[in-house]
Protein backbone atom coordinates (compact mmCIF):
# COMPACT_ATOMS: atom_id res chain seq x y z
CA UNK A 1 0.00 0.00 0.00
CA UNK A 2 2.95 2.12 0.63
CA UNK A 3 4.35 2.23 -2.83
CA UNK A 4 0.86 3.17 -4.00
CA UNK A 5 0.98 6.30 -1.74
CA UNK A 6 4.51 6.96 -3.13
CA UNK A 7 3.11 6.81 -6.76
CA UNK A 8 0.31 9.04 -6.24
CA UNK A 9 2.35 11.57 -4.44
CA UNK A 10 4.67 11.56 -7.22
CA UNK A 11 1.99 12.11 -9.95
CA UNK A 12 0.55 14.48 -7.35
CA UNK A 13 3.83 16.84 -7.18
CA UNK A 14 4.30 16.46 -11.32
CA UNK A 15 1.00 18.08 -11.42
CA UNK A 16 1.29 21.11 -9.05
CA UNK A 17 5.21 21.78 -10.22
CA UNK A 18 4.27 21.80 -14.29
CA UNK A 19 1.67 23.06 -16.92
CA UNK A 20 -0.55 20.48 -18.17
CA UNK A 21 0.63 20.92 -21.53
CA UNK A 22 4.10 20.23 -20.64
CA UNK A 23 3.18 17.06 -18.71
CA UNK A 24 1.48 15.36 -22.13
CA UNK A 25 5.12 15.98 -23.17
CA UNK A 26 6.86 14.02 -20.36
CA UNK A 27 9.23 11.26 -21.23
CA UNK A 28 10.58 10.37 -17.95
CA UNK A 29 10.65 10.49 -14.22
CA UNK A 30 14.06 9.89 -12.63
CA UNK A 31 13.57 9.11 -9.10
CA UNK A 32 16.85 9.56 -6.33
CA UNK A 33 16.30 7.37 -3.25
CA UNK A 34 18.34 6.59 -0.26
CA UNK A 35 18.63 3.08 1.18
CA UNK A 36 16.97 4.00 4.14
CA UNK A 37 13.67 5.68 2.33
CA UNK A 38 12.06 2.73 2.61
CA UNK A 39 11.88 2.40 -0.91
CA UNK A 40 11.71 -0.84 -2.45
CA UNK A 41 12.88 -0.10 -6.56
CA UNK A 42 11.06 -3.25 -7.95
CA UNK A 43 7.95 -3.15 -5.88
CA UNK A 44 7.94 0.74 -6.83
CA UNK A 45 8.07 -0.19 -10.51
CA UNK A 46 4.96 -2.78 -9.93
CA UNK A 47 2.70 -0.13 -8.62
CA UNK A 48 3.60 2.64 -11.21
CA UNK A 49 2.85 0.21 -13.76
CA UNK A 50 -0.31 -0.59 -12.20
CA UNK A 51 -1.38 3.11 -11.49
CA UNK A 52 -1.90 3.02 -15.36
CA UNK A 53 -4.15 0.89 -15.45
CA UNK A 54 -6.90 3.52 -13.23
CA UNK A 55 -4.90 6.53 -15.59
CA UNK A 56 -2.93 5.70 -18.28
CA UNK A 57 -2.24 9.46 -18.76
CA UNK A 58 1.10 8.63 -18.35
CA UNK A 59 1.53 5.16 -19.42
CA UNK A 60 4.47 6.05 -22.04
CA UNK A 61 6.46 7.81 -19.44
CA UNK A 62 9.66 6.02 -18.10
CA UNK A 63 10.12 5.63 -14.28
CA UNK A 64 14.22 5.03 -13.31
CA UNK A 65 14.75 4.61 -10.03
CA UNK A 66 18.74 5.17 -8.81
CA UNK A 67 19.33 4.34 -5.02
CA UNK A 68 22.00 5.69 -2.61
CA UNK A 69 24.20 4.92 -0.21
CA UNK A 70 24.30 5.74 3.51
CA UNK A 71 26.63 8.03 4.42
CA UNK A 72 27.28 11.04 7.22
CA UNK A 73 29.30 13.39 8.28
CA UNK A 74 31.07 13.78 11.50
CA UNK A 75 30.31 17.06 13.03
CA UNK A 76 33.41 17.02 15.16
CA UNK A 77 35.75 16.46 12.33
CA UNK A 78 34.21 16.97 9.37
CA UNK A 79 34.80 13.07 7.78
CA UNK A 80 32.73 11.58 5.41
CA UNK A 81 31.98 7.66 6.54
CA UNK A 82 29.86 5.65 4.60
CA UNK A 83 27.91 3.89 7.22
CA UNK A 84 28.09 -0.01 7.04
CA UNK A 85 25.51 -2.07 8.75
CA UNK A 86 23.55 0.42 10.53
CA UNK A 87 26.94 1.79 12.49
CA UNK A 88 26.20 5.58 12.26
CA UNK A 89 29.77 6.37 13.88
CA UNK A 90 32.43 8.52 12.29
CA UNK A 91 35.44 6.26 10.87
CA UNK A 92 37.97 8.35 11.46
CA UNK A 93 37.01 9.89 15.20
CA UNK A 94 34.62 6.77 16.52
CA UNK A 95 31.85 10.19 17.51
CA UNK A 96 28.33 9.28 16.91
CA UNK A 97 26.40 11.13 14.58
CA UNK A 98 23.32 11.63 13.40
CA UNK A 99 24.19 14.06 10.28
CA UNK A 100 22.77 12.08 7.65
CA UNK A 101 24.33 13.58 4.38
CA UNK A 102 23.13 11.04 1.95
CA UNK A 103 20.96 7.55 1.93
CA UNK A 104 17.83 9.09 3.16
CA UNK A 105 16.53 11.43 0.07
CA UNK A 106 13.30 10.94 -1.72
CA UNK A 107 13.98 13.00 -4.91
CA UNK A 108 12.28 13.37 -7.85
CA UNK A 109 15.49 13.94 -9.41
CA UNK A 110 14.91 14.96 -13.07
CA UNK A 111 12.16 14.86 -15.23
CA UNK A 112 12.71 14.93 -18.99
CA UNK A 113 10.07 16.14 -22.06
CA UNK A 114 10.17 15.28 -25.19
CA UNK A 115 10.27 18.39 -27.56
CA UNK B 1 22.13 33.07 -31.58
CA UNK B 2 19.57 30.41 -30.63
CA UNK B 3 19.62 29.27 -27.17
CA UNK B 4 19.82 25.68 -28.07
CA UNK B 5 18.99 24.50 -24.24
CA UNK B 6 15.56 25.87 -25.03
CA UNK B 7 15.25 25.39 -28.56
CA UNK B 8 16.67 21.97 -29.36
CA UNK B 9 15.81 20.42 -32.59
CA UNK B 10 12.88 18.16 -32.80
CA UNK B 11 13.00 15.09 -31.34
CA UNK B 12 15.79 15.69 -28.66
CA UNK B 13 15.10 15.88 -25.11
CA UNK B 14 14.69 18.13 -22.28
CA UNK B 15 15.34 17.56 -18.96
CA UNK B 16 14.56 19.63 -15.78
CA UNK B 17 17.07 18.73 -12.76
CA UNK B 18 14.10 19.51 -10.24
CA UNK B 19 15.42 17.54 -7.18
CA UNK B 20 11.70 17.76 -5.44
CA UNK B 21 11.09 15.93 -2.46
CA UNK B 22 8.95 12.91 -3.17
CA UNK B 23 6.75 13.80 -0.04
CA UNK B 24 6.76 17.56 -0.74
CA UNK B 25 3.05 17.28 -0.61
CA UNK B 26 2.95 15.76 3.04
CA UNK B 27 5.51 18.12 4.29
CA UNK B 28 3.76 20.97 3.14
CA UNK B 29 0.83 19.96 5.14
CA UNK B 30 3.05 18.82 8.30
CA UNK B 31 4.29 22.14 7.95
CA UNK B 32 0.48 23.32 8.43
CA UNK B 33 -0.09 21.38 11.35
CA UNK B 34 3.10 22.48 12.92
CA UNK B 35 2.01 26.22 12.98
CA UNK B 36 -1.41 25.30 14.00
CA UNK B 37 -0.38 23.91 17.31
CA UNK B 38 1.99 26.48 17.62
CA UNK B 39 -0.88 28.93 17.83
CA UNK B 40 -2.78 26.83 20.20
CA UNK B 41 0.65 25.86 22.04
CA UNK B 42 0.13 21.99 22.13
CA UNK B 43 1.66 19.37 22.06
CA UNK B 44 1.87 16.79 19.57
CA UNK B 45 3.44 13.13 19.75
CA UNK B 46 3.56 10.95 17.28
CA UNK B 47 3.46 7.41 18.87
CA UNK B 48 4.86 3.89 16.93
CA UNK B 49 5.82 0.55 16.95
CA UNK B 50 4.55 -2.67 15.56
CA UNK B 51 0.78 -3.93 15.94
CA UNK B 52 0.48 -5.29 19.30
CA UNK B 53 2.99 -3.38 21.27
CA UNK B 54 1.17 -1.99 23.71
CA UNK B 55 0.23 1.31 22.05
CA UNK B 56 -3.24 2.02 22.72
CA UNK B 57 -2.72 0.18 26.54
CA UNK B 58 -0.11 2.88 27.23
CA UNK B 59 -2.49 5.61 25.88
CA UNK B 60 -5.01 4.43 28.71
CA UNK B 61 -2.85 4.26 31.52
CA UNK B 62 -1.14 7.83 30.49
CA UNK B 63 -4.80 9.19 30.11
CA UNK B 64 -5.46 7.75 33.60
CA UNK B 65 -2.71 9.12 35.02
CA UNK B 66 -2.45 12.65 33.79
CA UNK B 67 -6.39 13.39 33.37
CA UNK B 68 -6.24 15.43 36.44
CA UNK B 69 -3.26 17.75 35.29
CA UNK B 70 -3.89 18.20 31.98
CA UNK B 71 -6.06 17.74 28.52
CA UNK B 72 -4.99 15.16 26.44
CA UNK B 73 -6.73 13.81 23.05
CA UNK B 74 -5.41 10.95 21.21
CA UNK B 75 -6.13 10.22 17.22
CA UNK B 76 -5.68 6.70 16.53
CA UNK B 77 -5.00 5.58 13.29
CA UNK B 78 -5.92 1.86 11.65
CA UNK B 79 -6.85 0.06 8.65
CA UNK B 80 -10.29 -0.97 10.12
CA UNK B 81 -12.23 -0.85 13.03
CA UNK B 82 -13.01 1.66 15.87
CA UNK B 83 -11.77 -0.91 19.10
CA UNK B 84 -8.60 1.60 19.61
CA UNK B 85 -10.67 4.87 20.20
CA UNK B 86 -13.29 2.88 22.34
CA UNK B 87 -10.74 1.64 24.36
CA UNK B 88 -8.74 5.02 24.49
CA UNK B 89 -12.30 6.33 25.65
CA UNK B 90 -13.47 4.55 28.54
CA UNK B 91 -10.90 6.39 30.04
CA UNK B 92 -12.33 9.65 29.93
CA UNK B 93 -10.51 11.50 27.41
CA UNK B 94 -10.98 12.25 23.56
CA UNK B 95 -10.08 9.59 21.40
CA UNK B 96 -10.77 10.18 17.16
CA UNK B 97 -10.79 6.54 15.43
CA UNK B 98 -8.98 7.39 11.71
CA UNK B 99 -9.71 4.24 9.65
CA UNK B 100 -7.13 4.15 6.52
CA UNK B 101 -8.94 1.93 4.72
CA UNK B 102 -6.01 -0.75 4.22
CA UNK B 103 -3.02 2.17 4.16
CA UNK B 104 -0.36 1.42 6.07
CA UNK B 105 0.48 4.56 7.61
CA UNK B 106 -0.91 7.78 8.92
CA UNK B 107 0.02 11.07 6.31
CA UNK B 108 -0.17 14.88 7.44
CA UNK B 109 -3.22 15.20 4.95
CA UNK B 110 -5.29 12.91 7.53
CA UNK B 111 -4.34 14.12 10.23
CA UNK B 112 -5.14 17.86 9.01
CA UNK B 113 -8.70 16.98 8.06
CA UNK B 114 -9.70 15.75 11.58
CA UNK B 115 -8.19 18.95 13.48
CA UNK B 116 -11.15 20.77 13.60
CA UNK B 117 -12.47 17.87 15.20
CA UNK B 118 -10.68 19.00 18.27
CA UNK B 119 -10.93 22.02 20.54
CA UNK B 120 -7.43 22.25 19.87
CA UNK B 121 -7.20 25.46 22.65
CA UNK B 122 -8.10 23.55 25.58
CA UNK B 123 -5.69 20.49 24.44
CA UNK B 124 -2.23 20.49 25.74
CA UNK B 125 -1.59 17.27 24.74
CA UNK B 126 -2.74 15.41 21.47
CA UNK B 127 -1.25 11.93 20.79
CA UNK B 128 -1.36 10.43 17.79
CA UNK B 129 -1.26 6.79 17.85
CA UNK B 130 0.00 5.20 14.38
CA UNK B 131 -0.92 2.47 12.70
CA UNK B 132 0.93 -0.82 14.24
CA UNK B 133 3.87 -0.74 11.63
CA UNK B 134 7.58 0.45 12.11
CA UNK B 135 8.18 0.86 7.99
CA UNK B 136 6.10 3.41 6.48
CA UNK B 137 5.05 5.52 9.28
CA UNK B 138 9.14 6.31 9.96
CA UNK B 139 8.99 8.27 6.04
CA UNK B 140 5.70 10.38 6.92
CA UNK B 141 6.33 13.29 8.99
CA UNK B 142 3.13 14.83 10.86
CA UNK B 143 4.44 18.09 12.07
CA UNK B 144 4.78 16.52 15.56
CA UNK B 145 6.48 17.94 18.35
CA UNK B 146 8.53 14.27 19.06
CA UNK B 147 8.19 10.64 17.76
CA UNK B 148 7.94 8.04 20.53
CA UNK B 149 8.32 4.31 19.73
CA UNK B 150 7.22 1.43 21.39
CA UNK B 151 9.46 -1.42 21.16
CA UNK B 152 8.08 -4.43 23.00
CA UNK B 153 10.25 -6.86 25.02
CA UNK B 154 8.22 -9.83 23.41
CA UNK B 155 9.39 -8.46 19.52
CA UNK B 156 12.97 -8.98 20.84
CA UNK B 157 15.89 -6.76 21.17
CA UNK B 158 17.51 -6.94 17.73
CA UNK B 159 15.05 -4.88 16.10
CA UNK B 160 16.40 -1.03 16.24
CA UNK B 161 19.06 -2.14 12.98
CA UNK B 162 16.31 -3.97 11.53
CA UNK B 163 13.94 -1.06 11.10
CA UNK B 164 16.40 1.12 11.28
CA UNK B 165 14.64 4.50 9.94
CA UNK B 166 12.32 4.69 12.52
CA UNK B 167 15.20 4.76 15.49
CA UNK B 168 16.55 7.23 13.81
CA UNK B 169 13.89 9.80 13.44
CA UNK B 170 12.26 8.95 17.01
CA UNK B 171 13.24 11.12 20.01
CA UNK B 172 12.38 8.62 22.61
CA UNK B 173 12.31 4.58 22.76
CA UNK B 174 9.75 3.20 25.19
CA UNK B 175 10.43 -0.50 25.92
CA UNK B 176 7.11 -1.56 26.91
CA UNK B 177 6.11 -4.86 28.52
CA UNK B 178 8.61 -4.40 30.95
CA UNK B 179 7.02 -6.60 33.16
CA UNK B 180 7.35 -9.62 31.11
CA UNK B 181 11.33 -9.23 31.42
CA UNK B 182 11.83 -12.18 33.85
CA UNK B 183 10.10 -14.72 31.25
CA UNK B 184 11.63 -13.64 28.41
CA UNK B 185 14.86 -13.91 26.28
CA UNK B 186 15.54 -9.97 25.41
CA UNK B 187 17.84 -7.65 27.04
CA UNK B 188 16.95 -3.56 27.58
CA UNK B 189 20.90 -2.80 27.84
CA UNK B 190 21.54 -4.99 24.13
CA UNK B 191 18.18 -2.79 22.61
CA UNK B 192 19.68 0.31 24.00
CA UNK B 193 23.02 -0.53 22.54
CA UNK B 194 21.76 -1.75 18.86
CA UNK B 195 19.07 1.85 18.37
CA UNK B 196 21.72 4.51 20.26
CA UNK B 197 24.31 2.71 17.25
CA UNK B 198 21.79 4.06 14.68
CA UNK B 199 20.52 7.35 17.02
CA UNK B 200 23.37 8.44 19.71
CA UNK B 201 20.68 11.01 20.78
CA UNK B 202 17.63 8.44 21.86
CA UNK B 203 16.49 8.74 25.03
CA UNK B 204 14.82 5.57 25.87
CA UNK B 205 12.47 4.62 29.07
CA UNK B 206 11.74 1.07 30.31
CA UNK B 207 7.99 1.07 31.34
CA UNK B 208 5.10 -1.35 32.01
CA UNK B 209 0.97 -0.21 31.71
CA UNK B 210 0.23 -3.21 33.41
CA UNK B 211 2.98 -3.06 36.95
CA UNK B 212 2.97 0.98 36.93
CA UNK B 213 7.09 0.52 36.25
CA UNK B 214 8.66 3.33 34.72
CA UNK B 215 4.77 5.34 34.01
CA UNK B 216 5.39 8.15 36.34
CA UNK B 217 9.61 8.73 34.19
CA UNK B 218 7.24 8.63 31.13
CA UNK B 219 4.51 11.34 32.64
CA UNK B 220 7.18 13.35 34.00
CA UNK B 221 8.57 13.30 30.33
CA UNK B 222 5.91 14.41 28.82
CA UNK B 223 4.85 17.12 31.59
CA UNK B 224 8.63 18.78 31.07
CA UNK B 225 7.60 18.46 27.06
CA UNK B 226 4.60 20.34 27.73
CA UNK B 227 5.51 23.25 29.90
CA UNK B 228 8.48 23.61 27.34
CA UNK B 229 5.56 24.02 24.50
CA UNK B 230 4.03 26.77 26.75
CA UNK B 231 6.97 28.68 27.20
Amino acid sequence: MHETSIVNSIIRTLEQEFEAEKLNKMKSIHLKVGILSNIEPRLLYNAYDASHMMNPKYQNVKLEIEMTELKIQCEVCDHITDVQKYRFICDNCQKPSKNVIQGEEMLIHKVEFND
Amino acid sequence: MVDKSTKAARGTVQCENTNINLLKANDFVADIIKKEMAKTSTLLINVTSSAGSGKTTLMQKTAQKLKDKITMAVMVGDLETERDADRIRETGIQALQIVTGGICHLEAQMIHQVLDQFDLENIDLLFIENVGNLVCPSSFDLGEDYRVTLMATTEGDDKPKKYPKMFLTSDMMLVSKADLLPYVPFSVEAVTKDAREVNHELEVIQLSALSDEGIDEWCDWLLAKIKMKKG
